[in-house]
């Protein structure tokens, strides 16, 4: 196809794109094949939807599609505009408030923020992010990315158990980022951002979409999207990564404390497509200096992690800091009452909110290396089984969270 | 000529005895004053402690990262630190009072001038207080930074941080205060000159792994996918 002499949308074209039934939001860094194959597979749809494309372009470009297409219209996401939110497009929280204040705007049924590479580039995975929203009327449509073992490692330890444990749903990648969502639950994440006051106490709509679809009981569904492309992780820098991830997370917990308390077990989530599993295993881990971080945290940050954690931890840390490299090893009970020790500290704002999720680092280092080794080991069992163990950890101390949670000065172990 | 001794001595007594019965009034009202002054701080003392223990003032605290104040205070207890402050300040008001009673020409002068110097003291106190707390939370920032880096003096560091700032603040007060100026500036600038010379000494013996790796990082190509990194990672 001769894409370059294709002339794009005029300015009076674009605003008459005053309504569609779906709007796809497009984060990810994806060439100009790979938009190609996404519209093709897009134009397939059942029922000829009218849809919009959204393209994140800094120069404001997007590529071009043949006029003709009057069922899909590929803009860039500043041509939408002027911006619903009248924001920079600079977070990806930003991006998809704006995305569903679009969705709003043009009253489509539903919208699709696509902000990953797959490794294997099926032209049908965004299809298959859209179909339930469109044909089986689900409200949360979540991805469910081949396990990988050592990356995505952050919803593995803390993201996943967590939702799943609090809000009852079996969604196994909650904050997306390659999400599906209604008009109605979109409605809801704006109503709820508008409800809170601007600033810190806004929650992030990735971390707000499966809490609240739980909580209002909206159809969630998983689709199986194969391995995704994971950027590089920098495990020296992962406290920026935990402080803003956990921050999100937090705050919703805080904000749906009413809701997570009354939920009991979990069910799991229907799943669509097929289960895929990843061709190879990337990634490195210097192990020993996870370690040493760990120790050196035990060592220096005890006025810190006193001050949120209850003495029986401590000591186990303590305890655990004497081992030797190849011998640390964070049981998940353990784990699972840190991490609900942070959340509670985070509500009570014991210390720094910023601080206090920085200095989760180093216990988050060494819970990856225990886990990294145990899956090491000559028989081990597999990444899913491994985290269906640790997300049992997790329920079987819900209830040391929820009387932490309210009474968090009679209450402390 | 003994007539003439015994009548000196006679005027001298009778004029200290008038001089002594003119002030007996002054020291009376002095001693009440302090008096008054006393029972007052001792109330005002227990009302305070006992409002702030209601409020957990010292828990408090500590979540704001003063948890150095623990130490400097009587029995480790910041409401007892603040309640006795406020009693200094009523006992020492009632002492003023007494003064000005005592010789209100003579001492006029004393009472205005102490009083004139009560800004300077408060001037100083706020400087101390937002000195101690930015202190706190550079510390506390750096330390977690530190930790989190693997740099093992992240203690050291986080020290350097903390007593550079009140090194700062303490001369900023002493210069409100007008206390030997010349001297604290001099003092100043070679206790802060020591701490950062200490420091860079400390830091750059240890970190050349840290700087090249940073140097590495920076080379890096920066990722197209440059849009709030974290989510992308979870």
């Amino acid at each position: 196809m001769e894409v370059d002499s294709i002339p794009q949308p005029t300015q009076e074209e674009r605003a008459q794109i005053d309504s569609a039934d779906l709007v796809v939001g497009i984060l990810a860094d994806l060439d100009r094949d790979d938009i190609f194959m996404l519209c093709d597979g897009l134009r397939n749809l059942a029922g000829s939807p009218r849809i919009v494309v959204l393209q994140r372009d800094p120069v404001g470009n997007a590529v071009a599609v043949p006029s003709q297409d009057t069922s899909l219209s590929l803009l860039p996401w500043s041509a939408v505009g002027p911006d619903p939110l009248g924001e920079p497009l600079q977070t990806m929280s930003l991006a998809c408030r704006s995305l569903f204040a679009v969705t709003e705007k043009m009253s489509a049924r539903a919208c699709c923020l696509l902000a990953s590479r797959m490794e294997s580039a099926a032209p049908g995975w965004v299809c298959q992010l859209v179909h339930p929203l469109l044909e089986s009327d689900f409200d949360l449509v979540a991805p469910y990315y081949a396990p990988s073992k050592l990356q995505g490692l952050l919803n593995s330890s803390i993201v996943y158990p967590l939702t799943r444990c609090l809000y009852g749903r079996k969604i196994h990648n909650p904050l997306g980022p390659d999400i599906g969502v209604s008009r109605r639950l979109a409605q809801k994440i704006l109503g709820t951002n508008r409800n809170a006051n601007a600033g810190p106490s806004q929650t992030h709509p990735l971390a707000s979409l499966a809490p609240v679809a739980a909580c209002d009981n909206l159809q969630i569904c998983e689709v199986h999207l194969g391995a995704r492309h994971y950027p590089p992780t920098d495990w020296m820098n992962m406290s920026s990564i935990l402080g803003q991830v956990l921050g999100a997370v937090f705050l919703e917990m805080e904000r749906s404390a009413a809701c997570w308390q009354r939920t009991r077990g979990f069910v799991s989530v229907p799943s669509h497509g097929e289960r895929q599993s990843r061709s190879q295993e990337t990634g490195t881990l210097e192990m020993n200096r996870m370690v040493e971080t760990f120790q050196l945290g035990v060592r220096d940050l005890q006025e810190i992690w006193g001050l949120v954690l209850p003495p029986a931890t401590l000591f186990e840390l303590r305890k655990m800091s004497r081992l030797t490299p190849e011998q640390v090893d964070m049981p998940d009970e353990l784990w699972a009452r840190i991490v609900y020790d942070f959340a509670l500290a985070h509500r009570l704002r014991t210390i720094n909110r910023d601080h206090l999720l920085r200095s989760m680092t180093p216990l988050f280092l060494a819970w990856v290396v225990s886990y990294a080794r145990e899956l090491d080991t000559v028989g081990a069992i597999t990444v899913e089984q491994r985290i269906e163990r640790l997300s049992l950890a997790y329920e079987a101390a819900k209830p040391y969270f929820i009387s932490r949670w309210r009474w968090p000065d009679r209450f402390n172990p | 000529m003994w007539d003439q001794v015994k009548q000196a001595l006679d005027q001298s007594m009778t004029n200290f005895l008038t001089g002594l019965a003119h002030q007996l009034p002054g020291l009376v009202a002095l001693i009440v004053a302090l008096l008054i002054s006393f029972a007052l701080a001792w109330v005002l003392a227990i009302v305070m402690r006992r409002l702030l223990s209601s409020i957990d003032f010292d828990e408090r605290l500590n979540r704001w990262g003063f948890a150095s104040l623990r130490e400097w205070s009587p029995m480790n207890s910041p409401s007892r630190l603040v309640s006795r402050t406020a009693a200094c300040i009523v006992i020492l008001a009632g002492f003023l009072i007494g003064i000005a009673a005592f010789d209100a020409e003579s001492t006029s002068l004393l009472v205005q001038s102490v009083f004139g110097y009560i800004p300077n003291i408060v001037g100083a106190m706020l400087v101390l207080l937002i000195g101690s707390i930015i202190a706190s939370f550079l510390a506390r920032s750096v330390l977690i930074g530190a930790v989190n880096l693997n740099l093992h003096y992240a203690r050291l560091l986080s020290l350097g941080v903390k007593w550079l700032v009140i090194v700062l603040a303490v001369a900023m007060a002493l210069e409100h205060l007008k206390i030997a100026p010349g001297i604290v500036d001099l003092a100043f600038g070679i206790l802060f000159g020591g701490i950062v010379l200490t420091l860079v000494l400390g830091v750059a013996l240890n970190s050349k792994e840290l700087v090249t790796k940073s140097l590495e990082r920076d080379a890096k190509e920066p990722s197209a996918e440059n849009i709030e990194e974290p989510f992308r990672h979870v």
